[in-house]
C-alpha cells in the first residue's frame, strides 16, 4: 500500500514538474527563433549604401565620411558598370534609337535657324529621315548582313556637307559604335539576351543602386543598392547563377533545378561574350564595392519607416502601442478596480450579483474580434472616425474582465481585522478603502494589470476597425489631447500588415522579424516594471 | 505611503475623467483610404510620395480588404476606398441609400497569374481545364501531360477581390472542390505554391518571381502587354472608389488623379503593376 502511495506521488511530481518543462520548451522553441531572426533588424553588417540611406531619408551620419567612401566605392565600381553600359548598348537598342531619333529632331531646330530655302529644307529632312529610318531598321533586324548593308547606306550620306557640323552628325559616330558592337554579338539570340541582361540589370541595381544614367526612381526602396551585407550576398548569387529547371532523366518527368554560372564558357549565356569578365569582377570585389562593416542599427526602434516597411524602424509603431496600452489601462484600471469594491464590500451575494459576476466570466471570454466589431459600430461610428481614444476604449473593455476578477479576488484576501481596526480608529468606509484595503490588495490587482497590459499590447482584432492604420502620421503628443483623435500605427497590426498584402515584405525578412522581436520586447520589458512595481509594493506590505 | 496610493488612484480616475471629456479635433487636412490589401500597396506608396508634395496632408491607409472598404466608404469612415473588384449591386444600394454616390476610378491593371512549382513541366492550360482543377474533375498532373503527382490547388479565401476576380473569369461562378485549400493573402499563396511541387495557385502578377512559374493561359503568357491590353484572360482593373466625383482641386482629386502623372505610373510599375495608359 505505501509503495502504490509512492508511486502515486512520484508519478505526480514528474508529470508536474514535466509539463513544467514542456510549457518552457515549446516556448523557447517559438521565441527564441523568432528573437534570432529579429535582432538581425538591429545587429547586421551594413554597407555605403545602408549609410547613403541614412543620409538621405534621416539626414545623418558624416557627410565627408561618406562623401569619401562613396568615391572610393563608386571608383570600384566603376570598371563593372562601364562593361555593363556598353554591353547593354548593342542589346538593349532603346538608347541608341533614342539617341537617332533626337538627333533627327534637333535637325529640324538647327535647320530652321540657318539660310535655307524651303526646298533644300524638305529635301535635307526627307534624306534625314530616310537615315534615320535605315538606322531603326538596321537596330530593329536579327540578320546581321542586312543589318550591315542598312549601316552602308547610312554611311554613305557621312560625306554630305549640310550634315557636317550640325547635330545629326553624330549619326555617325553612333553607327559606327553599332558596327563594332555587330561583330562581337550573335544577334539571332538576341531576345535570349535581352531577357537576361535584364535580370543582371535588375540585380546590378539590387546591388548598387540605380545605374549611371538613370533618373532617380520616385520610390525610396529603389533609390539605394543594397544597404546590408547578408542582402548584398543574396544579390550576388541571384546576379552569378541562372537556374535553369531541366529534365531529370527519370520516368517521372518532373524538372530538376541546374545551377548554371551566367559566365560559364560553355553553358553560361554570357559565357562567349564580353560581359563574362563581370560576374568574377563582381564576386571578387564586392566587398570594396560596397564596404561592409558590422553595425548595431538601436535606432531601429525609434525610426519611422518608408511604406512597406522596407527601409527604417518602427518608432511609430512602438509609441502608438505604448499609448494605447496606456491609456487603456487608464480607462479599464479605475473602472475594474470601482467594479471589484462594489463586488466585495456593497453588493450583497444576491441573484443580481450572481448575475453580474457571470456576465463577467462571460465577457472574460468573448473573443477579441467581436470587442472590435462592437468598437467599430459603437466608439467609432459615434466619434466619426477610428482614432486612439476609440481604439483604447475597445482595448479597455477587453481586458476589463480580467481586471475586475483580480482586484475582486485581491480586495476578498485582504483579512477583515485590517478594516476593522480601520474602522475602529474612526475612518469611514470610503477612507478605510483607500487608505487600508487597496494598499494591501495592491499587489493582486497589480497581477491582473500585468495580464491585461501584454494582452492589450498584442491584441490586433479589438484595434483593427477601431483605430489601427497601416501608414499614417505620427501622433504629436502634447497638452492639446488632438491626438486622442488621430489613428495610429500599432506594433500588433503592424505584423499583420506585413505578412500580407506586400510583396514587399518577402524582400525584407529581418524588418518582418525585427517588428515581432519588438513587441515581444515590448511585452516583456512592460510586465518587467509591472514585476518590479509589485515586488516593492508587497516588500512595503511585509514591513508593515 | 497609503496616502501615496491614495493620491495615485484619485490622479488615475482624475486622468479619466479629463481624458474623457469632450475635446474638439481639430479639422486639419486629413485623407483617409481603406481597403483591398491586393491595392493597398499601391495606396501605400502613392501616399509617401503625396507625403512629400503635400506636407501639410495627413494621410492614412488601411487595408482590410475590398468588402470593408466599401462598407468604410457607405458609413463615412473613410474618403477614399481601394477595391481590387467592383461594386456589388448590393453596396451600391447600400450607398445611394445612405446618400453616398460612388464613383470609380480605374488606377492600374492586375493580372491573376496562374502558377505553379517550377518543377512542374507543365507551361500551358485552358480555362476549362484551371476550373476542372479547381472543381475537383482533374486531381493529378499526370492527366496534364505532368509527372505522376496529385494536384493540390491553392485558393484564396472567399472574403478577397483576388478571388471574386478569378472566381468570375476561370470558374464561372461555379462552386470550388473540397480538396481546394485556402490561404488569407497573395505572399501566403507564393509560399504554399512555392513549397509544394504539386500545387498549383493564383497571385497577382506582382508576386511573380524565380520561385513559382507562370502558366500560359489559353496560349497567353501573362505579361505587362497582355494584360494592359486585355489579351490575358485573367486580367482586371484595380479601383479607386469615392463618394461622387472628387472636387476639382481637392486633395481627394489629386489623389485620385495621381496614377496619371509619369510618377505615379512609375510607381504602379515600381510595384509590380500595369499603368492603364502608355506614358
Amino acid at each position: 500500500m505505501t509503495l502504490w502511495r509512492q508511486i502515486k506521488n512520484t508519478l505526480f511530481t514528474a508529470l508536474c514538474s514535466g509539463s513544467v518543462l514542456f510549457l518552457a520548451a515549446t516556448l523557447m522553441i517559438f521565441l527564441l527563433p523568432m528573437l534570432w531572426k529579429g535582432s538581425k533588424a538591429v545587429f547586421f553588417r551594413k554597407t555605403v549604401e545602408f549609410d547613403k540611406m541614412q543620409k538621405e531619408l534621416f539626414k545623418r551620419g558624416h557627410a565627408e565620411d561618406l562623401e569619401r567612401r562613396t568615391a572610393q566605392t563608386n571608383q570600384a565600381r566603376q570598371e563593372a558598370l562601364a562593361l555593363l553600359e556598353h554591353f547593354s548598348r548593342g542589346i538593349d537598342t532603346a538608347l541608341l534609337s533614342r539617341e537617332v531619333r533626337s538627333a533627327y529632331q534637333q535637325l529640324g531646330r538647327h535647320l530652321r535657324y540657318l539660310e535655307v530655302s524651303d526646298d533644300e529644307y524638305a529635301r535635307l529632312r526627307e534624306q534625314a529621315k530616310d537615315i534615320r529610318d535605315a538606322f531603326l531598321q538596321a537596330l530593329e533586324t536579327t540578320d546581321k548582313a542586312e543589318a550591315e548593308s542598312l549601316l552602308d547606306t547610312v554611311d554613305a550620306q557621312q560625306t554630305n556637307p549640310r550634315f557636317q557640323n550640325s547635330p545629326f552628325e553624330v549619326v555617325f559616330s553612333l553607327s559606327k559604335q553599332y558596327r563594332q558592337i555587330l561583330q562581337e554579338i550573335d544577334l539571332s539570340r538576341r531576345p535570349e539576351y535581352a531577357a537576361e541582361l535584364d535580370i543582371v540589370k535588375t540585380e546590378m541595381r539590387n546591388l548598387f543602386g540605380p545605374l549611371p544614367g538613370e533618373s532617380i526612381p520616385p520610390l525610396p526602396q529603389d533609390r539605394f543598392g543594397a544597404t546590408r551585407w547578408d542582402v548584398a550576398q543574396r544579390h550576388l548569387q541571384y546576379l552569378i547563377y541562372q537556374t535553369k529547371w531541366v529534365p531529370s532523366g527519370k520516368d517521372d518527368k518532373r524538372l530538376i533545378p541546374k545551377q548554371i554560372r551566367r559566365d560559364d564558357p560553355e553553358e553560361g549565356i554570357f559565357g562567349k561574350t564580353e560581359l563574362a569578365p563581370l560576374f568574377s569582377m563582381v564576386e571578387q570585389n564586392l566587398a570594396a564595392m560596397l564596404q561592409p562593416r558590422p553595425t548595431i542599427y538601436w535606432r531601429y526602434f525609434l525610426d519611422d519607416s518608408t511604406a512597406g516597411h522596407y527601409f527604417g524602424g518602427v518608432g511609430p509603431e512602438v509609441l502608438g502601442t505604448l499609448l494605447l496600452t496606456v491609456l487603456s489601462m487608464c480607462f479599464a484600471v479605475p473602472l475594474g478596480v470601482l467594479s471589484a469594491a462594489y463586488l466585495v464590500e456593497y453588493a450583497a451575494g444576491g441573484i443580481t450579483t450572481r448575475i453580474i459576476r457571470t456576465c463577467i466570466n462571460t465577457l472574460a471570454g468573448v473573443p477579441s474580434i467581436v470587442y472590435g466589431l462592437f468598437g467599430l459600430a459603437f466608439f467609432v461610428l459615434l466619434a466619426g472616425n477610428p482614432s486612439i481614444l476609440s481604439a483604447s476604449m475597445t482595448l479597455a473593455l477587453l481586458v476589463l474582465p480580467v481586471i475586475i476578477r483580480a482586484s475582486e479576488e485581491a480586495i476578498r484576501a485582504v483579512p477583515q481585522s485590517y478594516k476593522e481596526a480601520s474602522l475602529a480608529l474612526g475612518a469611514g468606509k470610503f477612507r478605510t478603502f483607500l487608505t487600508v484595503t487597496l494598499p494591501a490588495a495592491g499587489p493582486g490587482i497589480l497581477t491582473g494589470i500585468i495580464l491585461s497590459l501584454s494582452r492589450a499590447a498584442g491584441e490586433t482584432a479589438p484595434i483593427l476597425f477601431a483605430g489601427a492604420v497601416a501608414l499614417g502620421p505620427i501622433p504629436d503628443i502634447g497638452l492639446h489631447l488632438k491626438w486622442l483623435f488621430q489613428p495610429t500605427r500599432a506594433l500588433s497590426y503592424g505584423c499583420y500588415d506585413i505578412t500580407v498584402g506586400d510583396r514587399l515584405a518577402m524582400q525584407v525578412p529581418h524588418n518582418q522579424f525585427g517588428m515581432v522581436m519588438t513587441l515581444i520586447l515590448l511585452v516583456l520589458l512592460l510586465n518587467l516594471a509591472a514585476v518590479l512595481l509589485r515586488w516593492r509594493m508587497s516588500k512595503k506590505l511585509q514591513g508593515l | 505611503m497609503m496616502v501615496r496610493h491614495g493620491k495615485t488612484v484619485l490622479f488615475f480616475i482624475g486622468l479619466t475623467l479629463w481624458a474623457a471629456q469632450p475635446v474638439l479635433a481639430a479639422e486639419g487636412k486629413t485623407l483617409q483610404i481603406d481597403g483591398s490589401t491586393t491595392v493597398g500597396p499601391l495606396g501605400d506608396a502613392f501616399a509617401e510620395v503625396f507625403k512629400e508634395l503635400h506636407p501639410d496632408v495627413s494621410i492614412t491607409v488601411k487595408k482590410t480588404g475590398s468588402g470593408d472598404g466599401a462598407a468604410a466608404l457607405i458609413d463615412g469612415r473613410c474618403d477614399i476606398a481601394m477595391m481590387s473588384r467592383f461594386m456589388k449591386d448590393k453596396e451600391f444600394q447600400q450607398a445611394v441609400e445612405k446618400g453616398v454616390f460612388p464613383v470609380a476610378h480605374v488606377i492600374a491593371m492586375d493580372g491573376v497569374c496562374v502558377v505553379v512549382h517550377p518543377s512542374n513541366p507543365v507551361t500551358e492550360l485552358r480555362t476549362e481545364q484551371i476550373r476542372d482543377i479547381y472543381m475537383g474533375k482533374i486531381t493529378n498532373w499526370k492527366e496534364l501531360g505532368g509527372p505522376d503527382m496529385p494536384i493540390v490547388p491553392v485558393s484564396r479565401d472567399t472574403s478577397s477581390g483576388t478571388y471574386e476576380s478569378f472566381h468570375s473569369m476561370v470558374m464561372h461562378n461555379e462552386k470550388m472542390a473540397a480538396n481546394v485549400e485556402y490561404v488569407n493573402s497573395n505572399p501566403q499563396a507564393h509560399a504554399r505554391v512555392r513549397s509544394t511541387p504539386g500545387a498549383i495557385g493564383y497571385v497577382g502578377i506582382g508576386f511573380l518571381d524565380r520561385y513559382v512559374k507562370a502558366l500560359k493561359v489559353d496560349g497567353v503568357m501573362p505579361t505587362r502587354s497582355t494584360i494592359a491590353k486585355g489579351i490575358y484572360p485573367v486580367s482586371r482593373p484595380l479601383f479607386l472608389f469615392t463618394n461622387g466625383y472628387p472636387k476639382l482641386g481637392s486633395i481627394i482629386h489629386a489623389f485620385c488623379t495621381f496614377y496619371l502623372t509619369e510618377k505615379g505610373q512609375e510607381i504602379i510599375e515600381a510595384k509590380g503593376f500595369v499603368p492603364v495608359t502608355e506614358y
